[in-house]
């Protein structure tokens, strides 16, 4: 370790943390205008250049926005612990930038490679081995801010929304982390690049794992909290959740890392089964890449984020919010059962592809044809099997059953 | 609750097929449904009018209840007989009348002053109804504006004037004082 890639390193994590931050204010214009696309409105689109009347869309809105936040009064209820009060917005902002330091943002630059330097690789810290288990445990310690700023906050909302948070979390690793496995098993590694590299160079994992693409998908909407399953912050019932104490620049950064976590969540769907920067017959999947190619990767995984996100935001405004027994009921009772058996399917598929060397495209046809068929069956056996969730009302008395109409 | 209780209307809840009980059908469904909505408002037709920037569409100014205004008769002259039902029926007090006799042999009373104080409206339409010869009608002028409380309050000739600026726009609902 020299002093150029500590320079290279401490570069990237600018650029990375600028881009983020300014990514996040603008998917909350996008979720706003989105929201009111979905609802025949219009949307905020007024707010442009300041001191013109040029409006652009409406892209000066999240300037705006944060500038308001930022001189708004930051109060400290009486009553709080005020440690962790204080403490909760920023672990969960610093949790939420960390897990970004593994994820690739597109390959490689070609930068001096001509002249016999290493290229420059579109990520904080390359090739970290152990590169999904890093992610996701540093989305776990998010729970962890959920949970502090629910509890310190003192009030009974707060407090709900954080114990909601700390369940629904946890459930959901469970599924999320076999749908991983299923991934990590077919990839043979657990480095993001390598990853993208196998799916370049096989198969997509959503189509040759689609189970575990479907359970991955609903777990990501449930880590992100994102609608069906934003329980812990919900308006309606909680006034806001774990945040409801929060003013100003700590609830900002409470927002924020509530939509850093949406990417977070697109993100690793793109990267581990929609092929992250490739796409076929256009960029190739191995590191020699010109600077077009560089390029050309970043515009597809950024175009990929952005329709899983906007896939996000129409999911919000289609389903209304779970409720907590059935939420716990999908994650224990369907989400669990089908991630093992999409991770024993996977396993045995793999084994028999890596022992008897089938390694011809039409054999990957094949094993993906199957991955369908074990998908459909499970799918139909919880869905027909599982016990019904939909409803809590008592029940009627057998006796009187057919007398009353 | 007691389950034994006649008054209780028992539901049976919907038995759901396969469809339903996968999920998967009904979200696509539901996705379907939002996307349309998205494209539709994108494409260029949300429901929302941007009022400053365009005029909004009224579907039939007939029945739209904005400003008043006082209708007049074929030969030119204010159609009010005085007779003070709209003041009456009138649910906000805003209507203000001094009657005096009539100079026109047809009628035995006209308003020498007319007022109604368009800020105690509430424009329900109660003195359209209640007129006896159509003279009070509400129109489809919906941008009420004005910068002082006096300004806001209508005399007769402010009120006639309005039938002036909207009688081609709107016709008179009934013209039967004018024709006898």
């Amino acid at each position: 370790m020299n002093t150029a890639m500590i320079i290279e390193a401490l570069i990237k994590i600018a650029i990375l943390i600028a881009g983020l931050a300014t990514g996040a204010a603008y998917l909350v214009l996008l979720e706003r205008r989105m929201a009111a696309w979905i609802q025949d409105r219009i949307g905020p689109n007024r707010v442009g250049i300041p001191l013109t009347r040029i409006r652009v869309w409406g892209l000066g809105q999240p300037p705006a926005d944060g500038l308001k936040i930022f001189f708004k009064q930051d109060f400290t209820p009486a009553g709080v612990d005020r440690v962790v009060f204080t403490l909760a917005p920023i672990i969960i902002l610093i949790a939420a930038f960390v897990a970004f330091a593994v994820v690739p943002f597109g390959s490689v630059v070609p930068l001096n490679a001509s002249d016999g330097t290493r290229p420059v690789q579109l990520v904080v810290a390359a090739h970290v081995n152990v590169g999904i288990v890093f992610v996701l445990a540093a989305s776990g310690i998010a729970i962890y801010g959920v949970l502090l700023g629910g509890w310190s906050s003192n009030n009974k909302y707060s407090f709900l929304g954080g114990l909601r948070a700390s369940a629904q979390l946890l459930a959901y690793e469970l599924p999320m982390g076999l749908a991983v496995l299923g991934v990590v098993t077919a990839a043979g590694s657990l480095d993001l690049e390598t990853i993208i590299q196998q799916q370049g160079a096989n198969v997509w994992y959503a189509l040759a794992q689609p189970l575990g693409f479907l359970i991955f998908v609903v777990a990501a909407l449930a880590e992100a909290a994102r609608l069906p399953f934003d329980l812990p912050e919900c308006e309606q019932e909680l006034v806001g959740g774990y945040h409801t104490e929060y003013s100003g620049m700590r609830l900002l950064m409470f927002l924020l890392t509530e939509f850093l976590h949406l990417i977070t969540a697109s993100l690793l769907i793109v990267v581990l089964f929609l092929g992250g920067w490739h796409l076929p017959w256009l960029t190739g999947y191995t590191d020699q890449v010109g600077w077009f190619g560089a390029l050309l990767r970043i515009v597809v995984l950024v175009v990929k984020v952005l329709l899983v996100v906007l896939f996000f935001m129409l999911v919000r405004w289609t389903w209304p919010r779970f409720r907590y027994d059935q939420l716990m009921a999908l994650a224990w009772k369907v989400l669990l059962p089908l991630g093992m058996v999409n991770f024993t399917a996977i396993a045995i598929l793999d084994q028999i592809q890596v022992v008897w060397k089938l390694e011809s495209t039409a054999w990957t046809m094949l094993f993906a044809l199957i991955a369908w068929a074990v998908c459909i069956i499970a799918l139909l056996a919880v869905g027909l099997l599982a016990p019904r969730i939909t409803d809590n009302r008592p029940l009627r008395p057998a006796a009187d059953a057919d007398m009353v109409g | 609750m007691k389950t034994d209780d006649p008054q209780i209307r028992w539901l049976d809840t919907p038995t759901l097929n396969v469809a339903e009980r996968l999920y998967l059908p009904l979200v696509v469904e539901g996705l379907t449904t939002t996307f349309r909505h998205a494209v539709k408002a994108i494409s260029g037709h949300p429901v929302t009018v941007s009022y400053p920037d365009e005029e909004p569409q009224i579907d039939n100014p007939l029945i739209y209840r904005g400003v008043h205004r006082l209708n007049k008769d074929a030969q030119g002259r204010v159609k009010c007989v005085a007779c003070f039902m709209c003041a009456t029926a009138c649910p906000a007090h805003c209507i203000d009348i001094i009657g005096q006799e009539s100079p026109w042999p047809d009628r035995e009373k006209y308003p020498a002053s007319f007022c109604i104080d368009e800020l105690r409206c509430i424009f329900c339409g109660m003195c359209e109804e209640a007129c006896p010869v159509d003279a009070i009608e509400l129109t489809s002028l919906y941008n009420l504006t004005g910068r002082s409380r006096e300004e806001m309050i209508f005399d007769k000739e402010k009120l006639l004037s309005v039938y002036e600026a909207t009688k081609d726009k709107e016709p008179m609902r009934s013209s039967r004082m004018g024709e006898e």
